[in-house]
């Protein structure tokens, strides 16, 4: 894949409008097709058997099974598809051993498809064991790295559980080998999956601080998507559709959490916002979340629900005009008119802290505003400030800064964390303009 | 947006669009395995230039190239035969749409009759039931490009075959291709893409996924359709035109094809002249019937057409009249700048009285037959619009 950067701010048009970008080069692709619905669960047989298959091997975790979502879909499917071989055993980290595991499964019952009916870690697993039983392999890592896979898959059925992370249409599997310390990355499009099955149904039972936090990876997902440097006119547009809906509707999910029509339009707008990061790539939010998440432990959504508000400060001298366009879909029109042109990329960072504020309350407190919140199981600080150098120097070694419009180093990470951290608007004159 | 009924979305071809994006092609296709492409593009100049600028795209990429640079608007099934049998000598494993319209409907056939391995191709029905995975097809529509290039329906002779199956893997925007050569090339590539992009935007069943695609081909067009016809060879312009009409496709793909669409089709089958032409005919007639009625959202048309300051200021009552009286406004500056080149009526567009009685004939047969027959009576002398 090659790629071009979209430029910096762009020139107000004829009669006051910002033309749409075009890059000089740009590339977009999500073959997924979208089945969305409060019974999307049910025509899973249909796209089955149009796809030549009747035996999936349903691919989860205990968490999901223990939910009772596992027989909410299985209900669903009825008897017209042998869908009755679940692996639910997929463990919270990726491990190559059960990729490898529940490859052997797959052949052993004479299988011709996979569901993966989950999050990020079983979507990462399920694609992993499509590789390994498509390419009639023995271990995964023969297909480490991108070019390694040139021909379709087996047929995968993506059901999130979650509606945040994405991982239902994007390219890309990472699976851990612990035995070897490694963390294996797998792109390809082939790893798309065949569909995704976005039903209400899957998210009625999760609770509001987890709602709040993966509805925010989701916002930081079209968020970033939108101001980083490779956006792309339709990357665009999923993200202005998703940042509005998702704005709207997920203060309604968190405080209702049986709310059908909330709990659709959150997993149509996560799906939207993983087709637009997932072409368009992601910057500095995504780069700190990371090593936040790796250095201290902590939830990615909660990582990034934070520090989004401070990835738009940090570039906001470059990409204002931008961030500005984000305004009207969050707000509408009322809003919109009442905020002069040059302070509309500020409302946007203003309200997305109070999008925080508002699921903190609505999560009794859960859903932390600011590093110092965040607390383990045992109510003790997970990011003590003494850690902040450390996460800053990680923070050096991901490449979603490669993105990001500003560029960064140590001092801007420390900078960046250390406001997060406290929960204090980022104070932009210190921020270096390159 | 209410999304409760549930929805169904695919847009099952990459993008590649701008710079050297057809020297990327052997890169994109060694990705699928595939090293012995077909290549099928338009007779005349046009279709030879676009094969020019491949093969030095295909240069040293040690890939074997097959060419058909003969599609002519008579194609049919007849053809596709004789290149299926082309394709199993060569050993072909893609297919390449060059130059988007009849190339692209011929390449779309063609992948159906070679995949289905088909003993005879002029046998192939639209309702040949497809259960196997066809060969990967690539389309790089060039200047006039109506977008249905990437779109399900492939139209030969009077059949129109329709799959998802029969939508490319990629459709590869390159500006060597883009520019075109003539004003009325570029305003019909362009409203076709409009009209059918407006026709996506206002149906009732929405999905923001379609709607991505169709507010995104709306703005395009609308930005750069004036540019590109005062001047075909603008890069920038004629290379958005070329996106709009690629989303375009997507997004009707997702949709149930609109009156704008079925007129324009059927004067194109039975008379050759370019579907935007038509559509700029009869879209103020349409869209005025639908402001009248009350009928489809074409309040949902103002912000793409309009940009977001105008949107936000526009009373949500008033924004259907404003986006109406907007692109009516939009269609008559380019009649002014293309003249008789963009014929207001059929009369004007020199269709005589017999192949209008022809063309009713075939509309008649449509569900909303008795519509569309009335549409093109109203088009036929130049009267003007109703008021809504």
């Amino acid at each position: 894949m090659r790629h071009c950067r979209a430029g910096g701010q762009r020139k107000t048009g004829k009669e006051g409008v910002i033309p749409m970008l075009l890059p000089d080069y740009y590339e977009f692709c999500c073959r997924v097709k979208i089945v969305a619905g409060h019974d999307a669960l049910g025509k899973i047989p249909d796209l089955l058997i149009e796809r030549g298959a009747k035996k999936p091997l349903i691919v989860t975790d205990k968490g999901v099974a223990g939910a009772g979502l596992i027989d909410i879909v299985s209900r669903a499917i009825g008897d017209r598809v042998a869908a009755g071989l679940i692996a639910d055993d997929v463990p919270p980290d990726s491990d190559l051993r059960v990729v490898n595991r529940l490859a052997r499964l797959y052949r052993d019952n004479a299988c011709d498809s996979l569901l993966a009916v989950g999050g990020g870690s079983v979507m990462d697993t399920a694609k992993g064991v499509n590789i390994v039983v498509s390419e009639n392999a023995d271990d995964l890592m023969a297909f480490s790295g991108a070019g390694a896979l040139n021909r379709h898959l087996k047929p995968l059925i993506a059901v999130p559980t979650t509606a945040g992370t994405g991982s239902e249409v994007t390219q890309v599997a990472v699976v851990k080998d612990h035995e070897k310390h490694l963390k294996m990355a797998f792109t390809s499009y082939f790893l798309l999956p065949d569909i995704a099955v976005l039903d209400s149904r899957m998210t009625l039972t999760m609770p509001p601080f987890i709602t709040a936090m993966t509805g925010m990876d989701a916002m930081s997902h079209a968020v970033e998507a939108y101001y980083c440097l490779q956006k792309n006119p339709l990357s665009d547009a999923h993200a202005r559709a998703a940042v509005g809906m998702i704005y709207r509707q997920l203060p309604l999910a968190a405080k209702n959490p049986e709310d059908r029509d909330s709990r659709l339009a959150m997993a149509v707008a996560a799906c939207l916002a993983g087709i637009a990061f997932s072409n368009s790539m992601v910057g500095l939010v995504h780069n700190l979340g990371h090593a936040t998440g790796s250095v201290c432990g902590v939830p990615h959504g909660l990582c990034m629900a934070i520090l989004l508000p401070y990835g738009l400060e940090y570039n906001m001298h470059k990409r204002a005009d931008i961030m500005a366009e984000l305004l009207l879909p969050m707000a509408g029109e009322e809003v919109y008119l009442a905020t002069p042109a040059e302070r509309r990329a500020e409302k946007v960072v203003s309200l997305i802290r109070g999008l925080n504020e508002e699921l903190h309350a609505v999560t009794g407190g859960r859903h932390a505003r600011c590093l110092q919140e965040i607390r383990d199981r045992e109510g003790k600080p997970s990011v003590p400030r003494d850690i902040l150098p450390e996460i800053a120097r990680a923070a050096l070694l991901d490449g979603a800064s490669i993105y990001n419009p500003e560029d960064t180093d140590y001092e801007d990470n420390l900078l960046v964390l250390e406001a997060a951290w406290e929960g204090k608007p980022l104070d932009r004159t210190r921020v270096k303009k390159g | 947006m209410d999304l409760s009924a549930g929805f169904v979305f695919t847009c099952p071809f990459k993008t590649n669009s701008g710079n050297k994006a057809l020297s990327h092609l052997p890169v994109e296709l060694a990705g699928f395995n595939a090293a012995r492409p077909l290549v099928v593009a338009s007779a005349g100049t046009e279709g030879q230039k676009a094969v020019r600028i491949l093969k030095s795209a295909f240069g040293d990429s040690g890939m074997t190239l097959a060419l058909f640079d003969n599609v002519t608007q008579a194609a049919d099934l007849g053809l596709v035969d004789h290149l299926k049998n082309l394709c199993l000598e060569k050993k072909v494993d893609a297919v390449i749409a060059l130059g988007g319209g009849k190339a692209a409907d011929v390449a779309k056939v063609l992948n159906l009759a070679v995949s289905l391995k088909t003993p005879d191709a002029r046998q192939l029905l639209p309702e040949t039931p497809i259960r196997v995975r066809l060969l990967p097809l690539v389309v790089a529509p060039a200047a006039g490009a109506d977008g249905l290039e990437t779109s399900r329906f492939a139209h030969l002779g009077r059949k129109v075959f329709s799959s998802e199956s029969l939508a490319p893997v990629l459709a590869v925007l390159d500006p060597c291709l883009a520019k075109g050569k003539s004003s009325i090339g570029m305003a019909a590539a362009g409203l076709a893409a409009l009209g059918r992009a407006v026709e996506s935007h206002i149906q009732a069943d929405q999905n923001p996924f379609r709607k991505a695609y169709s507010f995104a081909a709306i703005r395009f067009v609308r930005e750069n359709l004036p540019a590109a016809v005062a001047d075909p060879g603008n890069r920038k312009a004629s290379l958005a035109l070329l996106n709009a009409a690629a989303m375009s496709g997507c997004a009707f793909s997702n949709a149930a094809a609109g009156r704008l669409h079925k007129l324009g089709q059927v004067f194109y089958d039975l008379l050759g002249i370019p579907q935007g032409v038509i559509m700029a005919m009869c879209l103020p007639h349409i869209l005025g019937d639908y402001l009248k009625e009350g009928q489809y959202d074409l309040a949902a048309l103002f912000q793409p057409l309009a940009g977001d300051d105008a949107f936000a200021r526009t009373p949500a009552g008033k924004r259907a009249e404003a986006a109406c009286d907007l692109l009516n406004r939009f269609l008559k500056e380019l009649q002014d700048a293309l003249g008789k080149d963009l014929p207001k009526s059929l009369a004007e567009a020199g269709v005589p009285g017999y192949r209008k009685e022809e063309i009713l004939d075939v509309l008649g047969a449509d569900e909303e037959g008795r519509y569309l027959c009335g549409i093109v009576e109203r088009v036929a002398n130049g009267r003007p619009e109703r008021k809504g």
